[in-house]
Parts: structure tokens; sequence; C-alpha cells
């Protein structure tokens, strides 16, 4: 397995397309897990940006919407586990708005597999690790996620201005 | 196939709730009763207050009294007395939200005095107000309504509305939506989206949209982009949708009053399916304190959490 | 308009092998609103600090960004070097560019772009950042201590002698834990009762310790330096200040076989009655599930002969709130009972060795009442079936304890000397006999603690055999023992008279819902969480709450009095100051927007909004709106998440900081 990461980095693969990967994650589990990947020097893709929260209940939707509005190709949230929470049950609360909210961007078609929660702890190096190059990968597989960013650039009525039934009223003037 | 609806019941019901609002308003029970008058055009009608009680012969029940009523109790209620009982005149669907907003401290059921309507469908907005009351000209609320008799009011006429079962078009809806593939659902919505012009009727019109601000008028930071542009739509909807979730129960007025025909209150059913599936919730039949997405139990499903 | 200066750490060659440092600093140089950047080998050394002092005066910086290692590592260190230099210490952020970036990428360029990128990110938050004041809080210098077993009433002496009053709150009729029950204690021989029972009186006696047994901790409210504590003092059916422990009461019992828990079940008691006879307070409890008085109504016996009238059977439990600044818990361990399994314990069971089957297959807790002086057999070692003298003996070791199959991997550090010390209790008291012990390692680190083991078997004659027992039944009046010999290769088979487990020890039963309680966290077997495992091994992670004894994990008394002296230490601190400083990470309500919806106030687990009228000059109610107490806001910013206005916001991380972030990417 070890060997086998070694090779990889010496014949460091160039991917034609990298994903932009924005982390939530609280301070007291995840961030605090990240770090230990860190302490422990364990290896990971670098397309992930962090943004700490001091508890995943204070994660709010629209800041997924926002992500995947800035050009975000994958999403992870991540905080402690049931039962571990810092502050006693935001972790719970979360869970269920995030729960219900990735049915409404599933419904309007996000494809969830853009979209990953998980529970790190602060002992689980490891698992963030295994979370963030799995999703990393998966979205890489994927390609961009360009609904959002396609948005963005449409106008409004761009496209209709120079409809025959436009064109024909505007004559008629 | 085309059926007549029966709506013979609304005379009947239109006398009791003109009796009853003479009564409570001559006896001072209440400083005002918000309820349904005819409008001008031909069979339409309009909200009401009327704080005499020799006004109360002006109160009608139809197939045309579509609004949701308490919207006028919280952020509508410039021409609300501000002080006494308040009456109003509902539909079983606009009670829900009245119960709805007693949960979320905005309305005192000792401050209401509810006056319960016998409903058997109101017209669908794309139908003129004169039209009869069909299999086709229902409101698609109506065809999967669950009160058409609302439950604990302080007052409802006797009679009893004649009920038949309805294909419920938003629960088939959903369910095509849902067997489409994610790109296919996205240009649905894309294309439904493109059309919004950020009129906010959907806004005013909601009785939990009560927020003095709303979070998508904020510009420190802009939360959701506020020029009628596809992204900032898109964004607007999804807000909405969330910030409804588990407290909608379904008025569809969001849905009547969107000029651009949006099917909106399709996203609201749609979470309120979830919700039901989740945490066995439904909003709107009894006063609860916390909500779906205020409470929590340790067991709740996580299953998609890694 | 902001004046941003960013300082780049190269962590000696930790950052600077995988990030190019001054790349790094020139790019976010360009950056609008940074004034001035810089990468120095240690930011957080004297000079370092140094740097960015200079840079404030020097070049009026205004808000500083520090790209190094975690904020969880230096944060402190940083902002407290920004205060130094008069700038607010919450304008300051910090950019983790090692454990997210340098320590986890090999890639120079790929960690470069990306520690360009999180630099940024910061870079755009800090110009959010607001100044926030320190908050303060008065300390109520009073201290709980949970649990009246060796651990607790260490800490709760050494509180108490400092100066401070303590509530010591005891859920058994008598404080003196485990501790009273065991016979003479490792590496010592010292008898337990002999060093116990004066700590127990002087608890009894101090001035400052309020003592409340057969009670339980109900509700605890508040926070660091301002808890409010319910403690519900179960009734004991007798007065405490009428009872003048004649203990006739007890004498005249006519219920007198219920099994007493003390003794491990060997012995009985009465209906009405204290523990052990050293029990303090040395007030009798009724058990009113097997009071005939209480069952049946009749009897009273107990009330007809007490002389001043202290037998009180209509008293009811009482709920007394205690307000205290600190809160020590020390609830301790229950041996892991293999007979029944625990409702909701994480272990799988353990059927193999005829616990509660066999009588005279015990658990280690019995066999010190059996050998304590003051025990059901007056020291004597005896079986329970037939009260003979067991001349073969044999004590398995790691029953349940680092068996991971079972549920339990961890290991319960207390068995080994004990079974070592049991070995020579039983040869002391029974000469001709033999004592054999299976076991899988011995692991006795400690002072004196590798002699002792060794004692019991070069001394004490016990015979040590490397191995696990596989099966174990009852052969007429014998138990046969079979097991393996590792060492040498051969299977053992013994016939002995009695069989000693040494079984796990665990937490408590019922330690997780008094963390609930608490709001402090605990692992998967319940032992509660420190805040480090090494630099904060007696405080949880809850500010104002710290550990004491077994509760934490399994540990012998010199370690559970050290962690308990530690804990104590810990309270002093705390209540050397008047006033207690907080971080001013807490939610503030924008009352012009809120619309008193109160979904903040339903999903705070600290119950820190309140309900807050506004009204106009004539005194006419305008508005409810939401009130956070800065007192008891924890902090987490779960109510601004629910907010559908916004109108709750969580200082220090407020939508625009965040945001600027998002929009940083």
């Amino acid at each position: 397995m070890a060997k086998e990461k070694v090779y990889m980095h010496a014949e460091k693969q160039k991917h034609s397309f990298e994903p932009k990967i924005i982390a939530f994650v609280c301070t007291w589990c995840t961030y605090a897990g990240a770090d230990l990947a860190g302490t422990s020097r364990m290896q990971y893709p670098a397309n992930v940006r962090v943004l700490k929260f001091p508890c995943t209940g204070r994660i709010d939707p629209v800041f997924i919407l926002k992500a995947f509005q800035q050009g975000a190709d994958g999403v992870l949230v991540s905080g402690c586990h049931p039962g571990d929470c810092h502050y006693i049950a935001g972790n719970y609360h979360a869970r269920r708005r995030f729960a219900a909210f990735r049915k409404l961007l599933e419904f309007i078609g996000v494809d969830l597999d853009r979209l990953q929660f998980s529970w790190v702890s602060a002992a689980e190096g490891g698992k963030w690790v295994e979370v963030v190059t799995e999703l990393t990968e998966r979205v890489r597989a994927m390609g961009p996620m360009n609904e959002f960013k396609e948005l963005a650039l449409d106008e409004q009525w761009s496209g209709k201005l120079d409809s025959p039934e436009l064109k024909e009223a505007y004559n008629a003037i | 196939m085309t059926q007549a609806i029966d709506t013979s019941i609304y005379s009947a019901v239109t006398s009791a709730i003109q009796a009853e609002a003479q009564r409570i308003l001559s006896e001072g029970q209440v400083s005002a009763v918000v309820g349904y008058a005819p409008a001008r055009r031909k069979g339409s009608a309009q909200p009401v207050v009327i704080t005499e009680a020799s006004d109360a012969g002006k109160l009608i029940f139809s197939a045309s009294c579509v609004n949701n009523l308490a919207v006028y109790l919280t952020k509508a209620k410039k021409e609300i007395p501000k002080n006494g009982k308040i009456g109003i005149v509902v539909k079983g669907c606009d009670l829900k939200a009245l119960v709805g907003l007693m949960g979320e401290t905005q309305l005192k059921r000792e401050e209401l005095h509810i006056i319960g309507v016998p409903c058997a469908g109101v017209l669908a907005s794309t139908f003129q107000p004169d039209k009869a009351l069909t299999t086709e000209t229902i409101a698609p609320k109506c065809r999967e309504c669950d009160a058409q008799l609302p439950q604990g009011c302080d007052f409802v006429p006797p009679q009893q509305p004649v009920t038949q079962a309805l294909e419920k078009k938003y629960a088939a809806e959903i369910a095509r939506l849902e067997a489409l593939t994610p790109a296919e659902r996205w240009a649905f919505w894309k294309e439904q989206f493109s059309k919004c012009i950020k009129c906010y009727a959907c806004r005013q019109v909601c009785p939990f949209c009560y927020c003095e601000q709303c979070l998508c008028d904020r510009n420190k930071p802009q939360m959701v982009e506020t020029s009628p542009r596809p992204a900032g739509n898109t964004a607007w909807h999804i807000v909405r949708a969330m910030h409804l979730a588990g407290r909608c129960a379904g008025c569809a007025e969001c849905e009547r009053v969107c000029p651009m025909d949006i099917p909106l209150n399709l996203l609201n059913r749609k979470m309120a399916k979830e919700l039901k599936e989740l945490y066995d919730y439904e909003a709107g039949f009894e006063i609860k304190e916390k909500g779906p997405l205020s409470s929590y139990d340790e067991k709740d499903d996580q299953s998609f959490i890694k | 308009m902001s004046r941003i200066g960013v300082f780049v750490c190269h962590c000696g060659e930790n950052i600077s092998r995988t990030v190019d440092v001054e790349r790094v600093a020139a790019e976010v140089g360009k950056l609008p609103g940074v004034a001035f950047s810089t990468d120095y080998k240690y930011m957080c050394s004297d000079p370092g600090q140094g740097l960015i002092k200079k840079a404030i005066r020097e070049q009026r910086i205004s808000h500083v960004v520090v790209a190094a290692c975690s904020p969880r590592m230096h944060e402190k260190t940083f902002r407290k070097a920004v205060e130094a230099a008069g700038l607010n210490p919450f304008l300051c952020e910090m950019a983790n560019i090692r454990e997210h970036c340098s320590w986890v990428h090999e890639d120079r360029e790929e960690a470069t772009v990306k520690a360009i990128e999180i630099v940024g990110m910061m870079v755009e938050r800090v110009k959010k950042n607001r100044v926030l004041p320190t908050i303060t809080v008065p300390v109520t210098k009073r201290s709980l201590v949970i649990g009246g077993g060796i651990a607790g009433i260490q800490a709760a002496l050494d509180i108490a002698d400092a100066g401070h009053e303590v509530v010591l709150v005891e859920r058994e009729p008598s404080i003196g834990g485990h501790m009273a029950q065991l016979s003479e204690t490792f590496p010592t021989l010292d008898c337990s009762q002999c060093i116990m029972t004066p700590k127990m009186v002087d608890v009894a006696n101090h001035p400052r310790i309020k003592l409340y047994t057969y009670s339980e901790v109900e509700h605890v409210e508040g926070f660091i330096g301002n808890f409010q504590v319910t403690v519900r003092k179960k009734a004991r059916s007798v007065n405490e200040d009428k009872c003048t422990g004649c203990g006739v009461c007890m004498e005249k019992c006519p219920i007198r076989k219920i099994p007493n828990k003390f003794d491990c079940n060997l012995g009985t008691r009465p209906a009405i009655y204290v523990p052990f006879p050293q029990a303090v307070p040395n007030t009798p409890v009724i058990d009113r599930e097997n009071c005939t008085k209480f069952k049946t109504g009749k009897c009273g016996l107990c009330q007809k002969v007490c002389g001043p009238g202290a037998i009180d059977y209509e008293q009811e439990d009482r709920l007394i709130v205690e307000p205290v600044g600190a809160i020590v818990v020390a609830t301790g361990f229950d041996l892991y009972s293999i007979t029944e399994k625990p409702k909701g314990s994480a272990i799988k069971g353990y059927g193999e060795f005829g616990h509660g089957k066999i009588p005279d297959v015990i658990d280690g807790l019995t066999f010190e009442r059996l050998a304590s002086a003051s025990g059901p057999t007056g020291g004597k070692i005896l079986r329970p079936s037939d009260g003979r003298e067991p001349k073969q003996i044999v004590f398995i070791q790691c029953v349940g304890s680092r068996a991971r199959e079972k549920g339990i991997s961890y290991c319960s550090k207390i068995c080994c000397m004990y079974t070592a010390k049991h070995t020579m209790l039983y040869h002391h008291k029974v000469h001709d006999g033999q004592a054999y012990v299976f076991f899988m390692d011995a692991r006795t680190p400690g002072k004196n603690y590798d002699e002792f083991w060794r004692r019991s078997i070069e001394e004490e004659e016990a015979v040590y055999i490397r191995g696990m027992v596989s099966r174990l039944y009852q052969k007429g009046n014998k138990i046969v023992v079979m097991g393996s010999d590792i060492a040498v290769g051969v299977q053992v088979e013994i016939e002995a008279d009695m069989v000693v487990l040494a079984t796990a020890v665990q937490p408590r039963i019922g330690a997780d819902s008094l963390a609930q309680k608490l709001g402090i966290s605990y692992d998967k077997y319940n032992f509660y969480s420190e805040a480090h495992a090494k630099l904060r091994p007696v405080e949880c992670a809850t500010a104002g709450i710290y550990l004491a004894g077994v509760c934490q994990g399994p540990k012998d008394i010199p370690d559970a009095v050290s962690q308990a002296s530690a804990a104590a230490a810990k309270v002093m601190t705390l209540f050397a100051k008047d006033q207690l400083e907080r971080e001013p990470i807490v939610a503030r309500v924008r009352e012009a927007s809120c619309v008193g919806c109160f979904a903040c106030k339903k999903v705070c687990a600290y119950g820190a909004v309140e309900e807050k009228e506004i009204r106009d000059r004539q005194g006419n109610l305008i508005k409810v709106v939401a009130y956070v107490n800065p007192g008891v806001c924890a902090g987490c910013g779960t109510c601004q998440a629910t907010c559908p206005s916004k109108s709750v916001e969580l200082d220090g991380y407020t939508d625009e900081q965040m945001v600027a972030m998002i929009e940083a990417l």
C-alpha cells in the first residue's frame, strides 16, 4: 500500500481536471482530525479548502449553496460524531437540517455525489484523509460542476431577445 | 372526465359565518373579523376586515374565496385593530397556517376567534372566478386536501362538504420528477426559475414569511443575489423552500399568486413529504413548540453521513 | 480601510520544505487591503512575534493574518502578541498552512498554490473581523464534587482545605466508595479501612464540606464559575439531625435477610441499615423496597425503639439547588458483571466462566470482602457455597479486559496488581493453600509494583500460568479449570476449590446520563473524556468541569488520588480570580429585525436565549425579541444557522466573515 503511494507520487498523475472542494468543518472534531492527519504526515489531494466553524450547528445551508455558486465542484460538511458534540447537540440539529437540505438539492437536480457529509472525530486523522480523498476522486471523475456556474453567466432574457415574435413586434412599430 | 363538485353548502355556510360574525362583534367578543367579501368581478371574492356587527352581512364563502387570510394576522396586519380578540374565517388549509404561527409564537390562540369553514374546495387560480367548481377547475391543493372540516375552531358551520377522491397532482408530479435524472430535474427547475421576475409575491403572500428583514434582502453579506437573474432566482427559491420546510402546510398561496406560474408549492410539498418520511412530522395539525428542524432525536437517520 | 499584515512562517523547514513561503508572502502581498507581508523562520519565536508587533506599530497594521500552524496550536500566542502591540486580539487570524497544507502534500507547486489560497481566504475573513471586548463573569467560589469515593474525598478535602466551600454528593448512603470495601492495598499491604476511614471522618467534620449522601445530581444549569446544580436528596426515612447513630433500630428490625451490597451480597443486613459499621454519616437508611412498614403499613418497630424519634416514614425526596463555580466529577466504576450484562453496556457478554452459576466463582471485589477483617467472614477466606477453606484457588486475569471480541479493548490496569495482592493475602491466611494465576501479561509499572508482583511468586509461592482458561465447570464440590500454559505449550487442568475472576473495570452504570446532564463528553465505554489526553488530563472540554478517578479511565488508588488533587488544584486556580475572562465568541441578537419566532431558543442546548420585551417610551409593548445571555452562551452558533432572518449573529463567526471566505474561493 505504502509502496504504491510512493510510486503514485513518483509518476505524479496529471489530471485534466482538478476539482475545487470546499469543506465546512467544526473546530472541535473534524478540524482537529484534519490537524491530526497533518501531524501524522498523512497525504491527501490538495483540492480541499477548509472553513472552520465552531460547530456543525453553525453551518447554514445557504453556505453550501454559496459554495457551489462560487465554483465549488464538491462540498464536504463534517463534524463530531453523535453524542460527541462539544456543544451538546449542535451536530444533532445539523444532521436534521442537512438531511432535509440534501433532499431539496437533490430535487432541484444537484447530484448528491457532490455533497458529502461525515463525522470525523479529533482522533480520526485517517478518516479525514479517506473522506477527502474519496470525495476529491469521485468529483474529479464526475467533472466540473457547471450547473451553478452556468446560471451565474446566464442573463434572464438572453437568447429570447431576437425571437421571431419579438422581431415581428419590433418591425410592426 | 370533468365532473361537477358539489358546492351547494356554501350558501348555508355563508349564512352561518354571517350570523357568527354578527354575534361575536355585537357581543364585543372580538374587535374585528377577517373574512371574505364579494369583489367587483363577477363571482370573485376578496379579503375584508369588518369591525361593525352591521357589516357582518358582507361576509361570504364561495369557491372563489381562495386567499389564506392568516397572512392578515402577521405581516399584513395594518388594518387589523391592535387590541382585542380577532375573528378569522379559515378553510382547513388556512387553519394549518394559523396552527403553525401559534407554534412559532406569532399568534396566541386566546387572542383569536376561529371560524372554520367546511370546504369542498376552491377554484384554481387559472380559472375565472365565476366558473363552477369541477374536477377540472378545482385548485390542485384541494385535490390532496385532508382538512375539509377544520378541527379545533371556535365555530364551524354544521354543513358537511361532499368530497370525492381526486387524482393527486402534486404527488404525481413529485414522483415524476423524482424518477428523472439529476440533470433532467435541473433542466426542469432551471426552466421554471428562469421565468422568475423576483416580484416576491410568493414571499408577500406567505403567512410564514413574516420576517421583518428577509435574509435574501441583506447586503452585508449578500447571501442571495437580489437581481432577477437565474443564479439569484435559483438561490431564492432554494432558500425559500428550505426556510418553509417543516412549517409550510400547503395553502399554496405562493403558487396561486405567482404571475409566472412557477410550481412553487411543488417544492414545499416535496419538503413536507421528506420530513414526513424522515421524522414522521406533518405541519399544521397541532400546535407544536418545536418543528422538525428545531428539534432532534438521537436516533435520527444518518445513513447519508459517512 | 483595513491595512492587513500577513506573516508567513517557515516553521523551521516544516512549512518551507513543501511550500514556497517567499512566494506566498509575495502573492498575498498583492491582495487588496494587504499593506504588509513578510516571511520568517519561526513566527512564534520571540523575534518572530517582535516582527508582528513592529509591523503593527510602524506600518500601522490594522488586521493580522499569521500563516503558520493550526490555530489550535498558536492562535492564543499570536493573539496575545497582537494585543501587546495595541490591537484587539480578535483582529488576528491564523491561516493553517502546516497541518492542512505543507504536512499533507508533497507537490511543492500544489502546496504553494493551496497555501496562497488559504491565506487569501483568511485575508478576506480578517477584513470582516470586528473588535470584540473580553467578557468577564463572576466566579462563585464553591465547588461541587460528585462521588464520595477516594477520588471525590481527596478532591473535596483539598478544595475545602484551601478555604473554599465544597458540596459533596454521594449516591450511596455512605461515602467511602470502593476503597472502603477493600481489604489491604498494594503495594504496601496497609489496611484500606485504616487509611480510608480517617479521611471519611475528616469530610464529615470539615466545616467547609456540605455532605449530601443518598443523593444524586438531578440537573445542571449554567457555565463555568456560575453553575446551578439541583441535587436530589433521596428520602432516607431517618431524620439526620435527630439520629444519634446508636443502631438500636438496626438491631430490632425484624427483616434481617437482605443481601448486603457492600459485602458483595455475601452478608446480610436489616431493612434499616448503614452499609458498613464505619459509614459516614453514621445515619441509617430505610430500604423502602424491603421494609414491612412501607410494604404493608404494619410494623413500625424502628420508630418505636428510636429514642430521639428520628424515624420519619413520611419523609420525601428533596430537591436542593446549590450554586457552584466548578464541578469535579469522581463517579468511579462498576466491576463488569459477567453474570448479567448491564443495560446499555457495549460489552458483548462473557458466559464461559460460570460466574453467578457456580457459587465459588467470585470476582475480585468479593474476594476483597472475604479477605477484609470487617467483612462477612471476619477476614477468613471461606467458600460462599459451604464455608470451607479453599485449598486450591485459581485467579483468572483479564476477564473482559483486553478482549476486543467481547467489546472491551482496554486494559483495566489494576487487576495484575490486585491479583498479586490476592495471592499474598490468600497465602497469609491459608498457609497450606496453593494459588494459581492464569494471565496474559503482567502489567506492573509503578513505584514498587513489579517488586510486589515478583514477591507474590518468589516469596508467596503463587504459580503463574501464562495462558487463558478455556473452560471451567463444577465437578462435585470442585471446580475444574482447564486452560493452556502457552509458555511450555501444555494443557493444564486444575481442580480448584475457588475461582476468582479479575473482571473488567468499567464506568458506573448511568455514567452517560450524568454526562448528558453535565454536558461533558464520554467515550464509547462511557469513560469521561478529558480535554486533552496529555496536556489537559483532568479538565473536561466543558469549561469548569474536572475529572478525578476511574470515571475518566481505569486507575489505581495512587493515580486516582493524584488526579483528584490535580483536579482540586485546577478548581483552586479558577477560584484564585474573582472575575473570569471568557472568549467573546457569543451570539448577539439584532433586535431591529428579530420577529420573535424563538427558533433560536428552541435549538439552544444551553438555555441561553431569553425573551425580551421591547417597549416604547409610554411603556407599550412593541414586540418580544430574543436575548442571548452572554454568560450562558457557549458560542456554537446553532441559533444563527436556524434563525430565518439571521437576526442572531455569532461574534467571531458572523455571516459576513464566513461568506467572505467562501467568496474568496
